[in-house]
Formats: structure tokens, C-alpha cells, sequence
């Protein structure tokens, strides 16, 4: 999935930008020439002799093996995660130079990584489906078939790795509790979660600032044809403006931001600071209350140091954070209402009370108290009129839930990776996965001691403030937040434990584990961690 | 070179590997119990340092660790010496998540103690896996009686009355003597405020006015504001503050303020009514004369008592330069109710041993409370009881009327009673003996 860098283009976004959205040509993008190649890469000063061979698999999607001369035996075939699957004009924050649907074939999750791992001597693979967005089936399909390519291309191939990333992660663990035997070890990094769980996510927070703060967008049930696009474009620029408007008041004033003047809650939910609103949007979707600039934790010299923290970063960080999934749900509901026929994001019977569970204790001070979450939550009621909720399509909803849901049945060794504070892939997704194989090694359909699970946190607290007390998003995306946001070391961590896993038949031990992480100070190994589910499973 | 390759149809069934036999393997199980070595047992600690809530809270590790320190020289527990570790949580949840993930995950402590906060602790309890560790979870200072709930915090001892016990008992104490006058209660607007506002309810205590804040939203202004309307009540209608020690002091700043002292009756909720911690917070020595306080301690300024004498002299020896005050005496409370859950153990410390303990055995542990402590293997709640002083103009919380009456209740309808209690004596020394 795209890393939208949300925060500096809010304030930048205008109305003649949005005008601008629909009038800036599309790009193009040159086509390559199938075949193999021998050539070299530089892996820092080290240079690796390697052939590259490309094509189209029976689906027609692209892919791509890269086999080092000096070759270990191990085979990595990665999944890329989820691309849109809409060509967008230049959009502000979304697409800021437009973008074609990108059908590249990827090896592994950054040219970093594919450096590093090719000069360790190991051989890559992977494809660009050929049907974007969400396409799990066909994800699968393609890792087995550019894996049987390779195979067939390099006899000297052993032991296979499936890894991915998000929707390529989910895919990675489908193929192997599907055909255990084609694969050695498996690698699933960020997993999604399934689709309804996903979209009920990025949906229920799109609903919400629909119901609270702009009722102008659309959100679901797109027209047919070219239509059903404007509509999308139209859709994300109400929101972007949506959340331009949130974050300059919150900026104007953190401690009362106002509501925006698209607003048509009744004046009395309005004396509530905003930014309750927006953290409560956050916590009965299941959006991360830490985020790349906020750690909820820190505050500014001054007489906000404590309350910051406490009060005001928490809805912050879901306000960077959910702006993502609201713009990924625009998409994704766009895109899917298309693949299956109708409406698949539900909350006609969704008890948000129920979802915000202990969250209104625990965040009580930043939703402006229990009186406030009560009223706000009121207003979210099925029964108040101004609140409409959304009514699936059964029968799309039926199409989307019949492709492959993890059954858990791990029978290879796996080792899986999550962060903590990932607001499009939360940590709950890998939750799954374990109490899926665990539900699983308890009904004796999979063997115990396959599965391994390494979290990644952000430090203990990492948010700067300029000399004025104003926060300052950070160059570089603070680690253990944001999607799928790990370094190449991390990475190349997990990969080798999967490598060695795969060889080995068994989870490496937990000194190997340790010794592979000791220099990866936000990486934390406790099977006993269990991060709450998404909210569609709760 | 280049080559071209056709692509071969990919089936399933070329592609399928037999799986080998399957190897059962699992990473090595734990060998030791975590935090414990034949020479040391490693406790941790998440609670504010720094922050609003530091200035009110934060001698809370230092006096534990004072006496951790006394009882170190004197031979440890079973020949362990007690490390605790303090993290500074800032009373902010997260922080708190974090702060107690880090002690279990890297300073690999054996048990936690005296946490501090209830929306700090509760996230806290869920992010660092404590239930799923079996960590025990020993005497955070709440009163919250959704802590005492087992399904959800299996290893978890609180060392506070509940908020509901604590306003049930105040519910009949101002029904007996100040009957007659409008009651207002100013509470925190969240599960603290709450339990409050149902102990009330409980006690069936007729309430004139109820204001309810968010935690962290009671400015200077909004004080005032709340005083204004409130001093509209006719006569001198009681003030119950059921908030922090910093709400506590910025309602009072703000009567002193308005010229407002003597328009109420004040009464202060036992987590804000620290009389310490009120006047270094600039509330005037004669504003607090009169004020009525709930405590289920002895005045930590009453040299007669053996517990506040004892650890006094503690205090001066190992926590130098700390003013001893309520804060303290808490801390060193609970530290002290800590040996003796540790001993209670025995030489063989697990964490499971540990619960067990407590739950057998610490309702017969020595400490300054002069209620009685209610641990059981149903109840996780520490003291059930209350009684009401009087600040004078040096801080000293004297009986209320001359005479102590202890009152005792549960968080639910259970009746108000009387109390009999007579706590244990002091061990020697302030060194428990027992096993």
C-alpha cells in the first residue's frame, strides 16, 4: 500500500488544487522487454553478479526472478502488497504526480533489500498481478507460478521462503497453508487481515467523519461507469478538504479545535473539542492512537507538557493515521463495489459503544470525559436519523468472503512480522493469524512450534517540538508505526530467519532469535503479547 | 546474454512438494522464574515522576525503595535482596503501556508494584501481556473497583479502599453531621469520577449538584466559574472534591481567590487530600484549617503512631532529604506489604506462589492502615474502610469531632459498619518476621 505523506500536504490543499485534480494529464509508463539478462547490482561497495529474467505468467502478470551466480540454495518469493487499481489524475497528498496502475513485478519490499539479499547469495522472485487492488487470489496464484518458473529455470533451487508484504503478506501464508509442500519456510510481514475486516476498518473511520464532520462524502455506493469514478475523484477531495479543515483547526487550537464548518452535529456535541471527536473516531475503528509524529506520550515545555501527552497526541496520531484509511477506504470501497457487485462495507448493525469498550476509561480525559463519549456515541446511535448507517449488498459481500480465509493450519515454519502502531495492517491482524493457529494445534490440524511472531514498536517516545512547542513531523517515518514501515535490517532479520527456518525444517532457537534481533532495538519477542484483534472480530 | 523463455503452464500438482515429516519443534520454554536469582528479586514500578501528577505522586518509588533499601540491609527476603526499578509514566497511558512492557520485557522484573492510576494502569496491564505472564500485579495504588474484577485482572492486588467504598462511607458521614446543608460534589469524569458518583448513589446521598470534569480540564478559570455558580446554593452547602491532589488545590486557590473559603463546607476525597502536597502546591496553611478529609491511614504528621514513627525513622536514614508525608507512608506501606507477601512465599518465589500467597495470607499482614485489609481468594481489593479528620493549620489530619470512628463497606450495596478493628502491631524494628 501507497505510505501517503498526509501531514504536509494538508495544509497546503486549496480548492483550486482539487479543481486542478481533474484537468492534469495522465502519465505513461514504457513497457519492458521479457527475457534474461546477466548483469550486476551493487550491494553497498559490493558488486553481484546476477541474471534477471523477466515475463508474464499464465495470467499475464509480470514477474521477475533474479538468481545471484554465487547462490545459496534458498529461493525468496515475495508478494507485493495492495496497489490501487484506479489511475488517478494529480491528486494532492494521494498522488501527487498522478499515478498509472503500477503492474511492476516486485522481488522483495525495497531495492535495499534486494541488494542485500542477493549479495548473502540468495535468489528472488516475485510478480505484479495483474488485476490490481485487493486480488488475493490471484496474489497466490502468481507467487506459485513465478516460483515454478524459477524452479524450472534453476534445478539448483532447495528450499523455498514465501514472504510479503500486507495484502502480499496475507497472500505468502495463504499459498503456504494451501500447498504446505510447495514451500519450505514462510515470511508474512504487516499481514492483512481478511477483506471485510480490512474495510470495515477504513470504513467504519470514512463513515464516521461522513457522519460527524462532512456529510458531503459519499463513501460507498459509487455509480456505474465513468460516473461511479467522478464520484470517487470527487470523494477524495471531500476528504482531503475534510481534513484540511481538521487539522488547521486542531493546529489553530489543540486544547478546543472547532468543528468544521461542514459540520451538522447539533451545537451542543460541538462545545466537545473536536479532537475527542477524532480520537473517538479512531478508537471505535481501530486506528493506532500513536502515529509517525505522535507517540502520545510527549508534550511541549510549558503548560501543555502533561496534557499534550495525555489529552490532545492521542488524536493527533489517529487524525495522521486515519486520514490514510480514509483514503484507502474511498478507493478500496470504489475498487471493490466494482469487483463484487455492490456495497461491502456494513455497519447497519455495528454497536459502537460495544467497539469502544475499555477505550473510554482509558482515553477518558482525551475524549473530554465519560459525559462526552456518551454523547458523541449517541449520535453515532442506529437510531438517530441524522446518522444514517450503511446497508451491505449480501451477495457482494458473499463474492468477496468466498476467496481463501486463514484457517491457521501452519504446517511449515513461519515467522511473521507486525508493528505495534501499523494503522492500515494493526498489529491484531498477526493476532489472528495466532489465534487461528493456535485454535488450529488445538484441534490438531496443525503442529505446535511453527509459528513465530516478532513485534515492532516505536521507541518510548519520540515526539519533537520546535522551539515554539509546535510538533514537527520527522524526515524519516518513525519506525514501528506507519504501514509495513520496517528498515532493510529488520527486514533482512526476518528473511534470514526464514531462510534458516526453512533449511532446518524448525523455528530457529530463541538464542538464534535473540542474537538476530539483539542489534533492533524495537523489535520485542513475547508470546504472551496479544494486541487486540481488528474490530470486525472483536 | 539474453534469453527467452516461454512460460510453462504453472499447475498445482507440479508444484506441490511432499512435504517432509514434520518436525515438532518449540522455542526452549523459560527456564527460571524471571526477576528472581539466588541473590536478588527484581520488582518494577510504573508510575509518575515527572508531570502535573509527579508533583502530587512521585515520592511514591523513592519511599518504596527506601524501604526495600532497610530491608536489604537487614538480610533481604529469604537472603534475596529487593531491586526495584522506577519507570516514570508520566500518569499518561501510553507512557504507562510502555513503561511497563519495558519492565517485563527488558528489565525482566518479577513482579510489579505499587502502579499508580487507573486508566494508566489498566492500558498499561493489557499492552505488557500481565495476565497472559502471570506477572503479579501487587497493590497499585486505585481505587477502582473494576481492578477487583478477577475475569479481567487475574493478578492483580489494589492496596486502595474502592472510590464507591470510599463514598458510600462519606455518603453517611455527611448525612450524620451535616444535616441540613445542600451537598455539591465535584468529580473527575471518568471511571475515578464514576465509581465515585455510584458510591454516592449507594450511600443514598442527596446531591444539590454534580460536575463532572475530564481529567486535566479543571483550569484556574473554570474553577472559578464552577465556584461562582456553586456559591448560588443558599447557606453553607458541603463541597465534596473527589479528584487529584492538583484539582484539590486549584478549587481551593480559586475560593481563596473569589474570597469564597468560608462559603462551604470542604470535604477532600483521600486521593486529592494530601495536606503536604496541598500547601507546596500554594494553597494557604488557613484556607486548609477545617478542612474535612477521608484517610484509611494515620496522619503521616502523628509521631505517636508506631507505623508513621518507624518509617520515619527509615525515611531519614535511606530517603534523605524527603519530607515525610501521606505519599510517603503509602509508599513505604506498601513496600512493607510487599516483604511480607514475598515471605509469605517462601525460599521457593514463583510468580503463582506469590498470588496464592496474598491471597491466603495478606489479610493477616502487618501495616499503618487502620482499616482492615480484605485480601481473600475472592477479593482483590486491599483496605475496605475509611475515617474522617480535620486538617488543622499545620496539615494534621486530627479526628473528626475528637474521636476516631472507622467505618467499613464493600463496593456493591453491602451496609455501612462500624468498626471494630485493631490493626497489627508494628514488627520489630519494621522488619517482618512473617512466613
Amino acid at each position: 500500500m501507497k505510505n501517503l505523506k498526509l501531514t504536509k500536504g494538508l495544509v497546503a490543499l486549496t480548492s483550486a488544487a482539487l479543481v486542478a485534480v481533474f484537468t492534469v494529464a495522465m502519465p505513461t509508463v514504457a513497457r519492458a522487454a521479457d527475457g534474461c539478462v546477466d548483469t550486476t547490482i551493487l550491494s553497498g561497495i559490493k558488486v553481484v553478479d546476477i541474471q534477471r529474467c523477466t515475463g508474464t505468467d499464465m495470467n499475464k502478470s509480470k514477474y521477475e526472478t533474479i538468481m545471484p551466480v554465487k547462490f545459496n540454495g534458498t529461493l525468496m518469493v515475495y508478494s507485493h502488497g495492495i496497489r490501487y487499481n484506479v489511475n488517478l489524475p494529480a491528486i494532492p497528498v494521494v498522488a501527487p504526480k498522478g499515478s498509472l496502475i503500477d503492474y511492476s513485478a516486485a522481488v522483495s519490499p525495497s531495492e535495499e533489500v534486494t541488494a542485500a539479499l542477493l549479495a548473502q547469495g540468495f535468489a528472488l522472485a516475485g510478480s505484479g498481478v495483474q488485476t490490481q487492488g485487493w486480488n488475493l487470489e490471484e496474489s497466490v496464484d502468481a507467487a506459485l507460478q513465478v516460483l515454478t518458473i524459477a524452479r524450472d529455470q534453476y534445478p539448483k533451487i532447495n528450499k523455498v521462503v514465501a514472504w510479503g508484504n500486507s495484502l502480499g503478506g496475507l497472500a505468502a501464508q495463504a499459498l503456504a497453508e494451501q500447498l504446505p509442500g510447495a514451500i519450505d519456510a514462510a515470511a508474512p510481514m504487516c499481514i492483512a487481515d481478511s477483506a471485510q475486516a480490512e474495510i470495515t476498518m477504513a470504513g467504519d473511520f470514512l463513515w464516521g467523519m461522513k457522519t460527524l464532520f462532512n456529510p458531503a462524502i459519499k463513501g460507498t455506493n459509487y455509480s456505474a461507469g465513468q460516473a461511479g469514478y467522478v464520484e470517487m475523484l470527487t470523494d477524495l477531495g471531500t476528504v482531503l478538504t475534510t481534513l484540511g479543515a481538521l487539522s488547521a483547526a486542531i493546529s489553530a487550537n489543540p486544547v478546543a479545535p472547532a468543528w468544521p464548518a461542514t459540520t451538522k452535529v447539533p451545537a451542543a456535541l460541538q462545545a466537545i473539542p473536536m479532537r475527542s471527536a477524532v480520537l473517538l473516531l479512531g478508537l471505535i475503528s481501530g486506528i493506532a492512537t500513536q502515529s509517525n509524529t505522535y507517540d502520545a506520550s510527549s508534550g511541549p515545555v510549558g503548560p501543555l507538557e502533561t496534557s499534550f501527552g495525555l489529552a490532545i497526541s492521542p488524536a493527533l496520531a489517529v487524525l495522521e493515521n486515519g486520514a490514510q484509511a480514509a483514503i484507502l477506504a474511498v478507493i478500496a470501497n470504489y475498487d471493490m463495489e466494482i469487483r463484487y457487485g455492490g456495497v461491502v462495507f456494513d455497519n447497519s448493525k455495528t454497536d459502537y459503544a460495544k467497539r469502544l469498550g475499555d477505550d473510554a476509561d482509558i482515553f477518558a480525559a482525551a475524549l473530554t470525559g465519560k459525559s462526552s463519549t456518551a454523547g458523541m456515541l449517541a449520535y453515532l446511535s442506529p437510531f438517530n436519523p441524522a446518522a444514517p448507517r450503511v446497508t451491505s449488498n449480501p451477495v457482494a459481500v458473499a463474492k468477496m468472503n468466498s476467496v481463501y480465509q486463514l484457517q491457521g493450519k501452519i504446517e511449515v515454519p513461519t515467522i511473521q512480522i507486525s508493528a505495534t502502531a501499523d494503522h492500515i495492517t494493526p498489529p491484531g491482524a498477526a493476532q489472528y493469524l495466532i489465534d487461528q493457529y493456535e485454535a488450529s494445534v488445538a484441534n490438531l490440524a496443525a503442529r505446535s512450534g511453527k509459528l513465530l511472531t516478532i513485534w515492532n514498536k516505536p521507541a518510548d517516545s519520540y515526539t519533537e517540538f520546535s522551539s515554539a512547542g509546535k510538533p514537527i513531523t520527522p524526515t524519516v517515518t518513525t519506525n514501528g508505526t506507519n504501514h509495513c514501515n520496517y528498515t532493510t535490517s529488520q527486514i533482512l532479520a526476518v528473511a534470514k530467519l526464514a531462510a534458516s527456518a526453512a533449511k532446518t525444517g524448525k523455528l530457529p532457537s530463541s538464542s538464534a532469535v535473540k542474537a538476530a534481533i539483539k542489534n533492533e532495538p524495537n523489535l520485542f519477542i513475547n508470546p504472551n503479547y496479544t494486541p487486540p484483534l481488528l474490530k470486525f472480530r472483536q | 546474454m539474453i534469453r527467452n523463455k516461454s512460460m510453462k503452464r504453472a499447475s498445482l500438482a507440479s508444484a506441490v512438494i511432499a512435504a517432509g515429516a514434520l518436525v515438532l519443534s518449540t522455542l526452549p520454554a523459560q527456564a527460571a522464574t524471571p526477576g528472581v536469582s539466588a541473590t536478588e528479586i527484581k520488582l518494577g514500578i510504573s508510575s509518575p515522576l515527572t508531570g502535573s501528577a509527579g508533583v502530587a505522586y512521585g515520592k511514591v518509588p523513592g519511599a518504596m525503595k527506601a524501604y526495600f533499601n532497610y530491608i536489604n540491609a537487614n538480610g533481604g527476603v529469604n537472603g534475596r535482596k529487593i531491586t526495584l526499578i522506577s519507570r516514570d509514566d508520566k500518569y499518561l497511558p501510553t507512557l504507562a503501556a510502555t513503561q511497563t512492557t519495558n519492565l517485563i520485557l527488558k528489565d525482566n522484573v518479577f513482579a510489579l508494584v505499587g502502579a499508580l492510576g487507573t486508566a494508566t494502569h489498566s492500558k498499561a496491564y493489557k499492552a505488557a501481556a500481565l495476565a497472559k505472564n502471570n506477572v503479579p500485579d501487587l497493590f497499585v495504588n486505585t481505587g477502582f473497583s473494576g481492578f477487583g474484577d478477577t475475569t479481567k485482572y487475574p493478578t492483580t492486588f489494589t492496596v486502595l479502599p474502592s472510590y464507591a467504598m470510599e463514598a458510600k462511607i462519606m455518603s453517611k458521614f455527611i448525612k450524620e453531621k451535616f444535616t441540613g446543608q445542600a451537598v455539591a460534589l465535584i468529580a473527575q469524569d471518568d471511571e475515578f469520577g464514576i465509581d465515585g458518583v455510584n458510591g454516592f448513589k449507594a450511600g443514598a446521598l442527596t446531591l444539590a449538584s454534580t460536575t463532572l470534569y475530564p481529567q486535566s480540564s479543571l483550569t484556574d478559570a473554570r474553577a472559578k466559574a464552577l465556584l461562582t455558580g456553586l456559591s448560588a446554593i443558599p447557606g453553607k452547602p458541603v463541597l465534596v472534591m473527589f479528584g487529584t491532589t492538583d484539582v484539590t488545590a486549584g478549587i481551593l486557590k480559586a475560593a481563596e481567590s473569589l474570597d469564597l473559603v468560608s462559603k462551604f463546607t470542604w470535604i477532600a476525597g483521600s486521593v486529592g487530600g494530601d495536606a503536604n502536597t496541598l500547601l507546596a502546591l500554594g494553597v494557604k496553611a488557613t484556607t486548609l484549617n477545617g478542612v474535612v478529609a477521608a484517610s484509611f491511614f494515620p496522619d503521616a504528621k502523628d509521631k505517636s503512631d508506631e507505623y508513621v514513627s518507624q518509617f520515619m525513622t527509615i525515611n531519614e536514614k535511606y530517603n534523605k532529604g524527603v519530607t515525610f508525608d501521606n505519599v510517603v507512608l503509602q509508599g513505604m506501606n506498601s513496600a512493607m506489604l510487599t516483604v511480607q507477601a514475598l515471605r509469605a512465599a517462601g525460599k521457593n518465589l514463583t510468580r503463582a506462589g506469590l498470588i496464592s500467597a496474598i491471597e491466603s495470607k495478606g489479610a493477616k499482614f502487618a501495616g499503618a492502615g487502620l482499616v482492615p485489609l480484605n485480601y481473600s481468594a475472592t477479593s482483590r481489593i486491599g483496605y475496605n474502610g475509611y475515617w474522617f479528620g480535620q486538617l488543622n493549620a499545620s496539615g494534621e489530619l486530627k479526628p473528626y469531632g475528637g474521636t476516631l470512628a472507622i467505618f467499613t463497606t464493600d463496593s456493591g450495596a453491602g451496609a455501612i459498619e462500624a468498626s471494630t478493628y485493631k490493626r497489627p502491631t508494628m514488627p520489630k524494628n519494621g522488619i517482618p518476621t512473617n512466613s
